[in-house]
């Protein structure tokens, strides 16, 4: 075979563009996601039945089924039963926030899990409002405590946004594939995003393992 | 929401997905023993004292699981015949991307097992003249692979998942006779629905499975 990763320099715009594409997807819905994930950690402690129930069901269900099937089923399935009609991007937005709140709650729920329970009891005696409880006693420890898992799920978004190019979404994988197909070149531009997504992620890994180690250590233990 | 749904084709043509839930099966379970297997050895290079062995080791490590799953299986699928001339039917294929990236997920796995084995045995293992096989055989692995249990197993899982991602590459498991489906039956919602209910029916009961363990884990540790 001839091997010749000069082509790829000629479409360098097109592959940043592109990676930025996936960057902004990644992150838009790796905040919307975390806060609703938050939310479902908070109804999966709640008292209630039917709250704690639909949450838990929720969270199995969107950590249960491959992403690729959730990608589908909103994408196709929406549309049909609500009849709204959903533009791509805002069906693979619909997809990737759900699928985020589902795994981020886990890490809120582990950080919750970790505050002591003396504390619940102090409130009550210092007589604080539940909401100014979860406001100010609660969340505060628990975004401290659950900042490296988040950064590892948020990474884990990255990659599984690679996903997203299979319903058409023009994100680095789409690209980079399109691209491959067109030069017939696969191995030059396959190898070359796998790198971009590389370069990417693996500092961001290296972020987490430090924050974990020195960071909050220090503040939260 | 006035949708009425009618399952009639999907369970008409049942044994369609039965056949792609075999291959998506397959293709699990035989990662997975490629995963469990050389993930242990993979930890073992990933440790070891010399650098020649432990960088390669790591790299391997760091770019499986730095990447897209969907790119490896991809890059696989279109990469590997080119490079190294390889041409193997779809589901070794896929079982090799998945085995793959699996090894670099459950090496992780061991190796926090490996480094919660106290230093004390391993000066005993000197001490009782173990040679190195018989170290890792008898009293690392062992350990390690209790430790590393819970992670391994939901590591798997998450497997099965990824595997619907060879659907992608036209491999006919479960996700892509279900596409076939929904697109022939134009019913993607009782589809879909379906496919998600039967991955959620392997998945849930061996999450729970970890859980268990898990617990057991905790309580033989406290008392």
């Amino acid at each position: 075979m001839n091997f010749d990763p000069t082509v790829v320099l000629k479409y360098w715009s097109v592959l940043l563009q592109a990676l930025g594409f996936s960057l902004a997807l990644t992150l838009s819905c790796a905040i919307l996601g975390m806060l609703l994930g938050f939310i479902i950690s908070l109804a999966r402690t709640s008292k209630n039945r039917p709250l704690y129930w639909t949450s838990t069901l929720f969270v199995e269900i969107f950590r249960g089924t491959p992403l690729l099937i959730q990608l589908f089923w909103i994408f196709f399935c929406v549309p049909i039963i609500f009849g709204l009609s959903l533009s791509p991007l805002v069906s693979v937005v619909i997809s990737l926030v759900l699928f985020m709140g589902a795994t981020s709650s886990e890490s809120f729920r582990g950080a919750l899990k970790s505050i002591p329970k003396e504390q619940m009891d102090a409130c009550q005696a210092l007589g604080i409002r539940s909401m100014n409880k979860t406001l100010f006693v609660i969340l505060p420890q628990v975004l401290l405590r659950a900042t490296p898992p988040l950064l590892s799920n948020s990474v884990a978004l990255f990659k599984e946004s690679a996903l997203v190019s299979s319903v058409g979404i023009a994100d680095l994988m789409f690209v980079g594939q399109s691209l491959s197909n067109r030069t017939a070149r696969p191995v030059e531009f396959l190898t070359t995003i796998a790198i971009i997504y590389f370069v990417v992620a693996f500092p961001l890994t290296r972020i987490v393992g430090n924050i974990e180690a020195r960071f909050i250590k220090r503040f939260a233990f | 929401m006035n949708y009425s749904s009618s399952f009639t084709y999907v369970f008409d043509n049942f044994d369609k997905l039965l056949q792609g839930l075999w291959i998506t099966l397959q293709l699990t379970i035989a990662a997975n023993i490629i995963g469990i297997v050389f993930g242990f050895l993979l930890s073992l290079l990933a440790i070891s004292k010399f650098r020649l062995i432990r960088w390669p080791a790591q790299l391997y490590i760091e770019f499986f699981r730095c990447t897209p799953v969907l790119l490896q299986v991809i890059w696989f699928f279109y990469c590997l015949p080119i490079i190294f001339d390889i041409y193997l039917d779809p589901v070794p294929m896929g079982v090799l991307a998945l085995g793959l990236n699996l090894m670099a997920f459950n090496a992780e796995a061991y190796r926090s097992g490996v480094q919660a084995i106290p230093r004390e045995q391993l000066d005993a293992c000197v001490a009782l003249s173990l040679n190195p096989f018989q170290k890792n055989l008898y009293v690392i692995l062992p350990q390690a692979f209790r430790i590393a249990l819970p992670v391994l197993i939901t590591n798997g899982i998450s497997i099965l998942q990824q595997s619907s991602l060879v659907a992608i590459v036209s491999v006919a498991d479960l996700m892509y006779e279900g596409k076939l489906l929904a697109t022939d039956s134009y019913r993607p919602f009782e589809t879909y629905s379906i496919v998600a209910l039967i991955y959620l029916a392997m998945a849930l009961p061996i999450g729970q499975m970890v859980s268990w363990i898990e617990r057991r884990q905790e309580r033989t540790l406290h008392s």
